[in-house]
């Protein structure tokens, strides 16, 4: 007669995930929009990011909703009497709605034509989207009893992602555009190689854990799991776009979309396995 | 037992579970009185009572782990709900959940060490609150009206006891300070508020076999998802 464990569902599916894939490049091309304003090679993609943005912005907001097991009550979260800012969650709720005023304002102004507002919009909107994969990565960083989520490096790790997936989005708007694509590439490299290293810390610092950090380790290196998280988010999603980029060919345009592409395969497969996998050995204790 | 929260003045009551491993026979009774009490639905618990087979044939046993809410000191639970859906009773320590407030973001539900928050199905025969986060309550409905909770009021074996903490003259006081007692993941300081005696860390802990899933339960879990569409 085997043991008896009584079985528990996961608390966040995959559509969190998806959302993370989406707000993570709302950030990005929020950055990129805003970097318009400073560097003169990135101003054809002005206009374009925010606009993508802002869709995304609608779409992510929706998935969030939907996602919600009572969505009609998502008003709650807004209830000044009812809002707890102890919970991340309260501050990701605040950060979205100021973002998305901010949005609508820039785009205004980005359609009258305003540079003036334009560009302090810009700023501002930038700011707060940073706030989006910061608060999505202190959304798991501050479950304790969570391997892989609870560590302070999630949140960085969250804005490194969305720079890369915002920059890959990003050249692929500005397909056909030397210029743009030739700052983006730096943005790509970087931000996947910095992907990378957070990785192989996070993993080190896991496999070397308790129980259930080296059971979470397993998971995360083995089977179904292991091929999204090592295969595709680690070395086809981090390592060789960077090497890609790195190398004397990543400065052809060709090299830079297959980049683009695989950090956007990546940078999914990631949030998917880094939302999942924690939450497994869980479920059975 | 002492008296309910709100029947007297003094201090605050402080309520706690004592749960004597080595008097629980698994009958699972305190399970089904608490299914009972609540009309839990199928697949989720309030309370449930896993087991581990323990030792060398023919020396074995079942190493019993009654499985609650323990009702935290300091829990994580209530700190990352967005709404303060979720809250802790000042006199008497319960961790309760506003039904009529919950999002349904399960926040509470990751942050919980001891998996003790569930989400409820869609649809349910004769309750009409549905999909929102749901948990034990110590019987808080039980214990203001000078009664133990449903699962204590149970107990064959007399495993589980209940009480205030703060009251020296009450049982759970005399076992808690007689005994050696155990709770279940003191490294996440919640300071839970249900104690174990004779609890074997074999059970409390997760076991390096946690991944040789009985593949009866993956059906189980499978046609529980689906037919309550979670």
């Amino acid at each position: 007669m085997g043991d008896y464990v009584w079985f528990h569902d996961v608390s966040w599916h995959a559509s969190y995930a998806v959302y993370f894939f989406v707000i993570g490049i709302v950030a990005g091309l929020s950055f990129i929009s805003y970097g318009s304003w400073r560097t003169p090679a990135l101003r054809p993609l002005r206009e374009k990011s925010a606009y993508a943005s802002f869709v995304l912005l609608a779409l992510g907001g929706l998935l969030l909703i939907a996602d919600l097991s009572q969505p009609l009550r998502f008003l709650n979260i807004l209830n000044p009497f009812y809002l707890k800012l102890s919970s991340p969650l309260a501050w990701g709720a605040l950060n979205i709605v100021a973002f998305t005023i901010a949005s609508v304002f820039y785009i205004l102004a980005l359609r009258n034509g305003d540079e003036k507002k334009g560009g302090l919009l810009a700023l501002i909107t930038a700011l707060l989207a940073l706030g989006l994969p910061v608060y999505t990565g202190f959304d798991l960083s501050v479950h304790q009893s969570r391997p892989v989520w609870n560590t302070p490096i999630m949140p960085v790790l969250f804005v490194a992602l969305a720079v890369a997936s915002g920059s890959a989005v990003g050249a692929l708007l500005a397909a056909g555009n030397a210029e743009a694509q030739k700052v983006l590439r730096e943005y790509m490299l970087w931000s996947a190689g910095a992907v990378a290293v957070m990785l192989v810390s996070i993993m080190g610092t896991t496999n070397y854990g308790g129980a259930a950090e080296e059971l979470t380790f397993a998971l995360m290196t083995t089977g179904t799991m292991g091929l999204l998280f090592v295969g595709v988010g680690f070395l086809a999603g981090s390592v060789a776009p960077a090497v890609l980029l790195f190398a004397p060919i990543g400065r052809t345009q060709g090299v830079v979309l297959v980049s683009a592409l695989l950090i956007l395969a990546g940078s999914a497969a990631l949030r998917y396995v880094l939302l999942m996998a924690p939450q497994q050995v869980q479920t059975l204790f | 037992m002492s008296e309910g929260p709100g029947v007297s003045g003094g201090g605050k009551r402080r309520y706690a579970m004592v749960v004597d491993t080595r008097r629980c026979i698994g009958c699972m009774a305190c399970q089904v009185a608490c299914k009972a009490e609540y009309d839990t639905p199928l697949g989720v618990n309030r309370t449930w009572v896993p087991y581990k087979v323990v030792g060398k044939y023919p020396n074995v046993k079942k190493q019993f782990l009654p499985r609650l809410c323990n009702h935290c000191e300091d829990p994580p639970c209530v700190r990352n709900c967005p709404v303060e859906a979720t809250f802790v009773v000042e006199d008497g320590g319960f961790v309760l959940q506003r039904y009529e407030r919950c999002i349904g973001c399960r926040s509470c539900m990751a942050a919980c060490p001891y998996n003790a928050r569930f989400m409820l199905p869609s649809h349910r025969t004769y309750t009409p609150i549905t999909n929102v986060v749901d948990k034990c309550t110590f019987c808080f409905h039980r214990v203001t009206q000078n009664l133990v909770p449903a699962c204590v009021q149970t107990c064959i074996g007399r495993s589980r006891v209940f009480g205030d903490l703060n009251d020296p003259n009450s049982e759970v006081s005399y076992l808690v300070a007689k005994n050696a007692t155990q709770v279940l993941r003191p490294e996440q300081g919640t300071k839970p508020h249900v104690f174990y005696i004779g609890a074997d860390r074999n059970a409390t802990e997760f076991g390096r076999d946690a991944y040789h899933k009985p593949e009866v339960m993956e059906l189980e879990r499978s046609a529980f998802k689906r037919n309550f569409k979670i």
